[in-house]
């Protein structure tokens, strides 16, 4: 790349620089929880520990989502399904937010269908859809967050639902145009679905593609986030 | 919750910052024996010295060897057991998983930053399945086969869902077993229903083993439209196109597979390889270059490169003398080698005919000649013969330096070693037309054919003679050697007799200047101690 700089476009630039951005951003969290930890709970227990928190874990997310787009417009995102449980999938999901959900009182709770399920997908690639999906969900919940996974017609259908207020309902019935990237330049939430239904259709069987929904109502009478994954 | 006071940790990162805040996150969970180290050649050493139950590695080290690196020796030494869990710590895991080798994946990818929770569920995560396995890892580090796949049908019934993970070790199992025909079923019954990377490599593999190649370029063309960042789907794609005799494609998808992943030894080496056979020595040159690099660190330096590098940059000048920086990296070149492989006889030869071909056409004729004669005296007194690959390479530069009557002389032995080998019979017609090289074997050949089908028919008393007389025409014939040996062998176990016991150590001292590279290596052995242990 130092050879000819003119020869760069734009978009490697962003990628290689989102690249940097989000080492960075890794060394600051890790730094931060470790002087954190180092301090009497007192000095740690408060509000501004949280946003550094959240937000923190949301750069990350989005940083991630950005490469991801980045590099599916290149033909360049590795794809690597393999059979997963999907407890241990939404124990990790639930996991990597633990302090932030303990820090804003809300709960994490999980539950699927059958013991010992299995599914097939790239629990890394998915992972980064669900865990933007918890973290816009931690925003907006009262006091709970619930993931679900159970089989609809041999489909995986992992679901996100919280107990706040829901989706406006104009993104309820616009949610097609969002999926499709037409109204990403409206804000985040487009971007991240665009993101999720890219991720979802990745995942492929017999012809069939995985897809995404939004809901409201849902388990804790919020909204509800939803992957198809055939 | 899982007790982690009696485990034994090892942290692997550049960046000390980490390693401490890993630690204290493992003292959280009652671990007390933690350990740490800066680069993963420290790693390897520690490993030497301790038996680690959890290794965290971090992907990326900066200069030194990457975390799949690490893994990929500490397999290959034997450092660590089956039962070890070893972490790979990535900042981008996609990245990483797309470098990492599928022979040698670590068990688990965590992607950084990662807190105390997602660390110990992982953790417990991995304690459980390494627990529910143990059966599998019991029998794989005692690498009986056999056991693995008893075990596998076990664990499958006791843990359903593990049975995704036991599959892989029942076809590993089955491949290390050779029984090919239930590893093609057991591939195929995965594959029609989810498309997994590791069976589709493992099975367009074994077609290309077995010379069904149409199929396995369907297989891995269609594949790649899925998995587009998977090099080892261009790695499969090139040796098909290699076994279908078109060298140019070949050198196209490895050079695909390069763009994707370029750190690794091997895909350089093959690169090398491809585009100094296809005559494309500029890239040739870069590709051993980076090979030779690569290799540097490595367990896996193959003198190959060194030889590839000096014979590309050598060809790349053509008729003329290479240039004085060329010169200077070829001397280099064949240099390290001789300082890295010491007292390897076979490679010392190769490496004075190389450099003698470089100092003729910068014109020092006289130095050059010194080397010949040395190589020559070098060559009558070697313990083991080469392989036929480089046998004829030798060959042709013998000829090439004008040395006629070695080359004969070389071609000659290759075609009594190797001659019941058509494809090596055509490679040397290709290079001599003398009828007593290239005709010499016919009668041996035969009657080795009708020892193999008596043989074959169990009636072994009859194959002897046969197998006897075609290595009394070709001593050295490594398949005639091993053949009756084999033979005797039978007659040794039914009836013991100290002079056949004898005739059968004698005959296979008649090949103990077989390579070790040998695909028949392990057989000859196993045989030599069979026999001598009687």
């Amino acid at each position: 790349m130092q050879k000819k700089p003119e020869g760069l476009d734009f978009s490697t630039v962003i990628a290689s620089t989102v690249h940097d951005m989000k080492n960075s951003l890794g060394m600051l969290m890790q730094a931060y929880q470790q002087w954190s930890a180092d301090l009497p709970a007192d000095l740690t227990d408060n509000r501004e520990r949280g946003v550094i928190e959240y937000e923190s874990l949301r750069l990350n997310g989005m940083l991630v989502q950005m490469l991801s787009l980045y590099k599916l417009g290149v033909n360049q995102l590795p794809m690597r399904p393999a059979w997963m449980e999907v407890e241990d999938f939404l124990q990790a999901q639930l996991a990597r937010h633990n302090e932030i959900l303990g820090s804003r009182h809300i709960t994490g709770s999980y539950e699927v269908e059958e013991d010992g399920q299995l599914a097939f997908f790239d629990a890394e690639l998915v992972g980064s859809v669900v865990g933007n999906v918890i973290n816009n969900s931690i925003r907006y919940a009262r006091s709970a967050i619930h993931l679900k996974a159970w089989t609809e017609d041999e489909q995986l259908v992992l679901s996100i639902s919280d107990d706040g207020q829901g989706y406006p309902p104009s993104m309820i019935e616009d949610q097609s145009d969002y999926v499709l990237g037409i109204n990403m330049s409206t804000g985040s939430t487009g971007l991240g679905l665009y993101f999720g239904q890219r991720i979802a259709e990745l995942h492929q069987r017999n012809g069939q593609k995985g897809h995404i929904q939004l809901l409201n109502g849902g388990p804790l009478n919020g909204g509800e986030f939803r992957i198809y994954l055939p | 919750m899982i007790d982690y006071s009696k485990n034994r940790f090892l942290v692997v990162d550049d960046f000390s910052e980490f390693r401490t805040s890993v630690i204290g996150m493992l003292r959280l969970m009652a671990v007390k024996q933690a350990d740490s180290a800066p680069r993963g050649e420290d790693a390897i050493a520690m490993c030497r010295n301790t038996q680690y139950d959890v290794i965290l590695h971090d992907y990326n080290l900066g200069a030194g060897k990457n975390g799949q690196q690490v893994l990929e020796e500490l397999h290959h030494l034997k450092l660590i057991s089956p039962h070890c869990i070893f972490v790979m710590c990535t900042a981008e895991s996609s990245q990483a998983m797309v470098m990492s080798a599928l022979e040698c994946e670590p068990d688990a990818y965590l992607t950084k930053p990662f807190n105390r929770a997602s660390l110990q569920q992982r953790l417990d995560k991995l304690v459980e399945r390494k627990t529910a396995l143990k059966p599998i890892l019991d029998a794989l580090a005692k690498q009986d086969h056999r056991a693995v796949l008893a075990a596998c049908e076990k664990v499958t019934v006791e843990h359903k869902r593990f049975a995704p993970q036991c599959l892989r070790y029942q076809a590993n199992a089955l491949k290390a077993l050779g029984q090919r025909a239930e590893l093609e079923k057991l591939l195929q019954a995965q594959l029609t229903d989810r498309p997994m990377p590791w069976a589709i490599i493992a099975l367009g593999n074994l077609w290309l083993e077995q010379g069904k190649l149409e199929q396995a370029l369907e297989l891995f063309r269609s594949a790649i439209s899925q998995f587009p960042m998977l090099p080892a789907l261009f790695d499969g794609l090139a040796a098909v196109m290699a076994a279908m005799g078109e060298p140019k494609q070949a050198q196209e998808y490895i050079e695909q597979g390069i763009k994707i992943s370029p750190n690794s030894l091997q895909r350089q080496q093959s690169l090398g390889k491809l585009a100094k056979a296809n005559g494309d020595f500029d890239n040739a040159v870069r590709a051993y270059r980076q090979a030779v690099d690569l290799g540097q660190n490595s367990q896996f330096r193959d003198p190959e490169s060194h030889l590839g590098l000096a014979a590309s940059l050598n060809e790349q000048a053509g008729d003329q003398a290479p240039n004085p920086r060329a010169v200077l990296e070829i001397r280099k070149t064949l240099g390290d080698l001789g300082k890295s492989w010491k007292g390897d006889a076979n490679l010392q030869v190769r490496a004075q005919l190389m450099e003698a071909s470089t100092l003729i056409k910068t014109g020092d004729q006289r130095e050059a000649d010194k080397l010949i004669q040395q190589a020559s005296t070098q060559l009558g007194e070697l313990d083991t013969f080469f392989s036929a690959e480089v046998a004829l390479e030798v060959a042709e530069q013998l000829k090439a330096l004008g040395q006629e009557e070695q080359a004969k002389g070389i071609l000659h032995t290759c075609a009594e070693m190797y001659g019941d080998d058509a494809n090596v019979m055509h490679l040397i017609a290709e290079q001599t037309d003398d009828p007593a090289i290239l005709n010499g074997g016919k009668a041996a050949q035969e009657l080795n054919r009708q020892g193999i089908r008596l043989y074959q028919q169990k009636q072994f008393a009859e194959a002897l003679p046969l197998f006897r007389e075609a290595q009394a025409l070709q001593p050295r014939n490594i398949s005639f050697a091993l053949n009756t040996a084999q033979s005797l062998l039978r007659m040794l176990l039914a009836q013991p007799d100290p002079e056949l016991k004898a005739q059968c150590l004698d005959c296979l001292d008649q090949v103990r200047s077989m390579p070790a590279s040998d695909a028949r290596y392990e057989r000859y052995q196993k045989l030599c101690n069979t026999v001598a242990g009687l």
